[in-house]
């Protein structure tokens, strides 16, 4: 196959954009997208602060190191979540990564706030992905908001957004559905939330990573075993593979077509939020989810 | 033969006889999309004739969580 742009030997073949990259072809194809989706869905401008959420797997890394490579004023930021066996791993990959960069960082310490997760999990008796999933959300809005972020960016690509639409629509659940998209404003304590890797499928961010060489972390979570999202990419994957560009089409048909009207009834029917009476961060029920569960995590009150 | 290493995991596979990219992630059982294949620091798309003698790595993208 050769290079769709430059007609070199491709080293990546993309059935969805019929097309093949060679390495540096590739390489300015993945800026482009970046950049279209900061543009289109204006996510942030060159006078932005930028607070980047990593994980130390390819995408949050990938995401980091494009932003920066385009001269953005990003910043990273890593939440211990002490589960061993994988935070100290996915934390050396950050650290190491962003000393790299010579980039700031920023460390959120789930164990010194009284939250690290396998304690959270031996507590809680829901499911351990969705708890720690608010758990991570709550502190990069805060940190965000904290230190004066004027966004918040986080790896997201576009499988992971497609696979998060499909599950949505298999409930059709009008509130997640209403805040489906690449960015969402600064509202009611709610920092800005941008998604610049929504064009970008999982399969590309890995490209990126193996030509820029950018050691990840890609151990999977001791906990996620049989996490429902693996089997929703699975399928999406699946349908992809019988008609390219289906994912990209699929998300972006939602966005133009079908997000606004369940904007509009979330905002009809939707609950009202207000500042947490504990940490300020917005909730509808007084004490927020988190504060909540670190008084049910002290207190030693499996519910 | 062929030496296949499968990362993440370290799974190291051989074969006899494979002619093509697209001939191995078939018998992975993996799509076009689901891992990058590299020969020598190279990524290889499914269309590449393989040899004997080659050492492959088979990196697979798609994330657990």
């Amino acid at each position: 196959m050769k290079c769709s742009r430059c007609r070199d030997v491709a080293e990546i073949a993309l059935p969805s954009h019929h097309a093949g990259f060679c390495r540096p072809c590739f390489l300015e194809y993945f800026s482009r997208q970046v950049d279209k989706a900061v543009r289109h869905h204006r996510m942030f401008g060159r006078g932005d602060r930028i607070l980047v959420a990593l994980s130390g797997g390819k995408d949050s890394l990938a995401l980091f190191r494009e932003l920066r490579h385009q001269g953005y004023d990003a910043t990273g930021l890593f939440v211990d979540l002490a589960i061993p066996g994988s935070s100290d791993a996915a934390r050396a990959a950050v650290e190491g990564f962003c000393a790299s960069l010579d980039a700031p960082l920023i460390v959120a310490d789930m164990a010194a706030e009284g939250l690290p997760i396998p304690l959270v999990k031996e507590r809680v008796k829901r499911p351990i992905c969705s708890v720690c999933g608010k758990v991570k959300r709550h502190y990069f809005n805060r940190i965000a908001l904290e230190r004066g972020f004027t966004v918040l960016a986080t790896g997201h690509n576009l499988d992971d957004e497609v696979g998060r639409l499909f599950a949505n629509v298999l409930r059709w659940d009008a509130a997640y559905l209403s805040d489906t998209g690449p960015a969402l404003p600064a509202e009611s304590g709610f920092a800005r939330k941008v998604k610049p890797l929504c064009r970008l499928t999982e399969f590309e961010t890995a490209a990126y990573c193996f030509f820029r060489d950018i050691p990840h972390h890609s151990a999977a979570c001791p906990y996620s075993g049989g996490a429902s999202f693996t089997k929703r990419k699975q399928l999406m994957n699946g349908l992809e593979k019988e008609s390219p560009g289906s994912k990209q089409a699929f998300y972006e048909g939602f966005l133009e077509r079908a997000r606004h009207a369940f904007a509009a009834l979330e905002q009809e029917q939707g609950v009202s939020l207000a500042p947490c009476v504990e940490c300020g961060c917005p909730t509808s029920a007084g004490l927020c989810g988190v504060c909540r569960l670190r008084k049910q995590v002290g207190e030693g009150d499996p519910r | 033969m062929i030496t296949v290493r499968i990362t993440p995991g370290d799974k190291v596979l051989t074969f006899d006889r494979l002619n093509t990219v697209l001939q191995l992630l078939n018998k992975l059982g993996l799509g076009m999309s689901d891992a990058l294949v590299a020969r020598d620091g190279v990524l290889l798309t499914p269309d590449r004739k393989l040899r004997r003698g080659d050492e492959l790595t088979v990196r697979v993208v798609v994330s657990r969580g």
